[in-house]
């Protein structure tokens, strides 16, 4: 090993020299010494690579290379060295000349159930930083890369953003292959389609893209793969980074992708004909289109009895409406149209804001602004400082405010109704976006009174009903609205009476249950029941 | 994954019926009385009629060219100048309608309700959201009008129940008294509210079924007629035809003295305006809409945010010019005057060339 200094000194002999790249494409020659260094000018001095050379079966020259990093040592001395290094008596089906070895090792010798032999010596580096195994052997102008892959990942938890009263714990990790395996088991039919294909130049992160082949919008998938297949970036570190490039409107402050932390949550996406969008090394999966209508459904809705879920759901809408206008309300009836309000009201308002020497609209931004600065503050926070400043912070805001003459306590329970409303959208991303439009309504509303309020909102409001997200408009079911789907938006109507899909996802099969057949158990046991009585 | 034709005959209703409720709804049942008295709720209806007939005149020949749009077919029928012309004086129309209504609004909102904000502002405002509203195409202006045509026809129909409990029947009669000129004057006034449901014209080559786009007229002017003539038989139910001839916003006073759940809102006259800038506004989008469009028809660009761009400081002008309230008035008085003779006048002419060419020789439609 060499020691910081040495290392330096070569790197810098490295750079002055700047040897020219080996020409990409050559084949691999069969001497083994001439391959392996040809391999590693390519793959580059790095501290976490392996070159071991062997004696196969007691014969051959051969060496295999890998990343120990990536790989399990201990599965490779088990299935692959031990086997490859066993005595030729062992062996007596092996053939005497060294060119049918690759084949003879893959099919009968080591234990590994993905590989491949290639003679293209510049499909290995790529194959090698993915986690594969090189076997190279003397005098054979072949390789045999074995998938050895092996990372460790924290297991599956409770996801934490979106949490359930009732309802599956799963939540995703990052690893790929441990998300899927999470929706394959879940979604067992024979029409679910997982296509995965490696992007970003650089960080080559595999994208799943899923939907279930005889529900999904055709059309809807090939946009979804289109957009995808026209990334062009050296990096994808996690789903949202894929989430900005295939957006429809990049501008707008609402998501117009869903992004979850949920395999039941996908699933049920993928049956109502979503498509959905994994990467490895996230935990989060896309699902397209998105529409406003998601962003306050939760999977509490579902799992609860319906009328539990419609109410809670109706609950969260005013919440919603709450952080958004409340504020602006506030302060354009405060300071343009106070008649509004009962008299003895009125009244107890201006008492309180006797002392306060802002006018509304600026205290209340102070009050918005200072809510924010704490909410964000505390988000980052490990949990045991996080609960120290909350308590300074209520402290601050609540009480010292209003006892230092800086707002009116009326304010501060406006403040506080809004920022608990925010809290209550289920979706971050959307709850986010509509907390920060309410700035500049409130702005509007300072100045131009409730008329303000009102051209913000028709803003908010046209921009809602102009946006898309993957050719479907944002705000259906609403507008363009058809009856039926109307059945799972402020309301959530029962499982049983949900019998057909979106119809605005175009699904290829628009029935969930079959038409004729009473779906309820109870109904079934009448009906028997009746026809026994006849 | 999009349908060419996507615009329902619902959603064409609701274009309509959201344009035509609009503006005059405050003043309405003044002018009713004025021209009929205690028979104003007929005067508007009569109105509303009329408005039919002429709409039918003009949209049973354009369903005859469901592919096109009015500004298309009148060129092969009545040749490209004369034709660029009539869309012309149809633009210049439409710009000065969407001026005065974006005054008579400015004047209300300032006069009576939002006393602080300065009218430039008020009327900049709206002109602003029309314009970023203007710049998406038909399918979309359709989703804004159904979007908010139920909480507007809502909210007036809740308002019109909540003061109906003060109407007094007596206050209605005598219900029909014999029609004078005064009365078809009043009736000729109550057709210029329904002057923008022109704007089917562009709607009908989208149209799911572009031969239902004269059933939709009628749905969708008879049921905002049928607004218009309750919010009359309300007020003057309320006030009297003589006390709603003194009022200058009848329908706002109505919804003023309609408290609604005791003393839970003081007064219903804040949350009315509220619905009522949103009805205004779709009015105003409409006209607006109807205007940046016929411009980017007519000076062919490519796309209609140049057009709606260009028209804002026009618009905004034209809205400065009255000097007070009453000019207004007189202004847009004379202009219902034009826009129903020039109507009237394009829909006969197109209608004779029609039927002429018709039996010489088969136009291809």
């Amino acid at each position: 090993m060499q020691d910081w200094k040495d290392k330096y000194t070569s790197y810098l002999h490295k750079q002055q020299a700047s040897s020219p790249q080996p020409a990409s494409g050559s084949q691999l020659t069969g001497n083994l010494k001439t391959d392996i260094q040809e391999l590693l000018a390519r793959l580059g001095e790095n501290g976490d690579l392996v070159v071991r050379d062997f004696q196969l079966f007691g014969t051959h020259q051969a060496a295999m290379i890998f990343f120990s990093s990536l790989v399990n040592t201990e599965q490779v001395r088990e299935h692959v060295l031990k086997p490859l290094m066993a005595r030729p008596s062992e062996h007596p089906g092996m053939p005497d000349q060294a060119a049918g070895m690759t084949h003879y090792i893959w099919s009968t010798v080591v234990q590994v159930t993905q590989g491949t032999t290639t003679a293209d010596l510049s499909r290995l580096p790529p194959a090698a930083v993915k986690g594969d195994l090189i076997l190279l052997i003397d005098g054979v102008p072949e390789a045999l890369h074995l998938d050895m892959r092996q990372i460790e990942m924290r297991g599956v938890e409770q996801p934490q953003t979106e949490q359930v009263i009732r309802g599956p714990r799963e939540g995703y990790v990052e690893k790929l292959e441990n998300n899927l395996s999470l929706l394959r088991y879940r979604l067992q039919s024979t029409d679910f389609r997982i296509e995965i294909s490696p992007l970003g130049t650089r960080t080559q992160s595999r994208v799943a893209l899923c939907y279930i082949d005889s529900l999904a919008d055709s059309a809807l998938v090939a946009e979804a793969m289109r957009r995808i297949s026209m990334i062009h970036t050296d990096g994808i570190l996690d789903a949202g980074y894929i989430e900005q490039f295939i957006e429809d409107q990049p501008l707008s402050p609402f998501p117009q992708v869903q992004s979850t932390e949920r395999p039941d949550k996908t699933v049920a996406a993928l049956l109502e004909g979503r498509v959905a969008i994994l990467v490895d090394g996230s935990p989060f999966a896309l699902i397209v289109p998105a529409l406003f209508n998601q962003f306050f459904q939760t999977m509490d809705d579902y799992t609860e009895r319906f009328i539990m879920g419609s109410l809670i759901r109706i609950i969260r809408l005013i919440a919603l409406a709450c952080s958004l206008f409340f504020p602006a309300l506030y302060v354009s009836v405060i300071s343009f149209n106070p008649e509004l309000l009962p008299t003895d009201f009125a009244v107890a308002i201006s008492g309180g804001r006797a002392g306060v020497p802002f006018p509304a609209v600026v205290e209340v931004l102070i009050m918005e602004v200072s809510m924010e600065v704490l909410r964000e503050a505390t988000i980052r926070l490990p949990q045991m400082i996080g609960g120290a400043l909350s308590i300074v912070g209520v402290l601050v805001i609540g009480q010292a405010a209003v006892g230092a003459g800086l707002a009116s306590p009326i304010t501060v329970v406006i403040v506080a109704l809004t920022t608990i409303g925010s809290f209550a959208t289920p979706a971050y991303n959307a709850a986010i976006a509509l907390r920060m439009l309410r700035f500049p309504l409130i702005i509007l509303s300072g100045m131009f009174g409730l008329y303000g309020g009102m051209i913000g909102t028709i803003l908010i409001l046209n921009h809602l009903l102009f946006l898309e997200s993957f050719g479907v408009p944002y705000m259906s079911p609403f507008i363009p609205g058809k009856w039926r789907d109307l059945k799972d938006t402020l309301v959530r109507a029962p499982l049983w009476w949900m019998r057909r899909r979106p119809s605005f996802l175009h699904t290829q099969d628009s029935d969930r249950l079959p038409r004729s057949v009473p779906s309820r158990a109870i109904d079934q046991i009448l009906r028997q029941g009746d026809e026994k009585n006849e | 994954m999009n349908k060419p034709r996507q615009i329902t005959t619902l959603r064409a209703v609701a274009v309509m019926s959201s344009t035509i409720i609009g503006v005059g709804i405050l003043s309405f049942p003044r002018y009713m009385t004025e021209a009929g008295n205690t028979s104003a709720p007929f005067v508007a209806l009569s109105g509303v009629l009329i408005s039919f007939i002429i709409y039918w005149l003009l949209v049973s020949l354009c369903q005859r060219f469901p592919q096109e749009t009015l500004f298309v077919f009148s060129r092969r029928l009545i040749g490209r100048p004369l034709a660029a012309v009539f869309t012309l004086a149809i633009m210049l129309l439409f710009i000065v309608l969407t001026g005065l209504t974006v005054r008579q609004f400015g004047d209300v909102a300032t006069t009576v309700l939002y006393k602080k904000t300065p009218i430039e502002a008020t009327i900049f405002l709206m002109l602003l959201i029309s314009l970023l509203s203007s710049r998406r195409n038909v399918l979309k202006f359709s989703y804004i009008h159904s979007f908010y045509l139920p909480l507007i026809v809502g909210s007036i129909l809740v308002t019109i129940l909540i003061s109906l409990k003060n109407v007094d029947m007596l206050n209605l009669q005598p219900v029909l008294m014999a029609p004078g000129v005064k009365f078809w004057n009043g009736a000729r006034q109550a057709t210029y509210l329904f002057q923008s449901s022109f704007v089917v014209v562009l709607l009908i080559p989208l149209m799911e079924k572009p031969n239902h786009a004269v059933r939709a007229g009628a749905w969708a002017i008879f049921m905002s007629g049928a607004v218009y003539v309750l919010i009359v038989i309300a007020s003057v139910g309320m006030f009297g035809a003589e006390e709603t001839k003194l009022l200058i916003y009848p329908t706002l006073e109505m919804a003023r003295s309609a408290a609604f759940g005791e003393g839970f809102l003081e007064r219903l006259d804040a949350i009315f305006i509220i619905i009522w800038v949103i009805s205004v506004f779709t009015t105003i989008y409409t006209t607006y809409y109807i205007s940046a469009y016929l411009l980017h028809k007519l000076l062919r660009l490519r796309d209609q945010r140049m057009a709606s761009s260009v028209l804002l400081p026009v618009m905004f002008i034209l809205a400065m010019l009255p000097s007070n309230v009453f000019e207004t008035y007189r202004w847009s008085l004379h202009l219902g005057n034009a826009g129903m003779i020039m109507m009237l006048g394009y829909s006969l002419l197109l209608w004779t060339v029609y039927l002429i060419r018709r039996h010489g020789k088969k136009v291809p439609s």
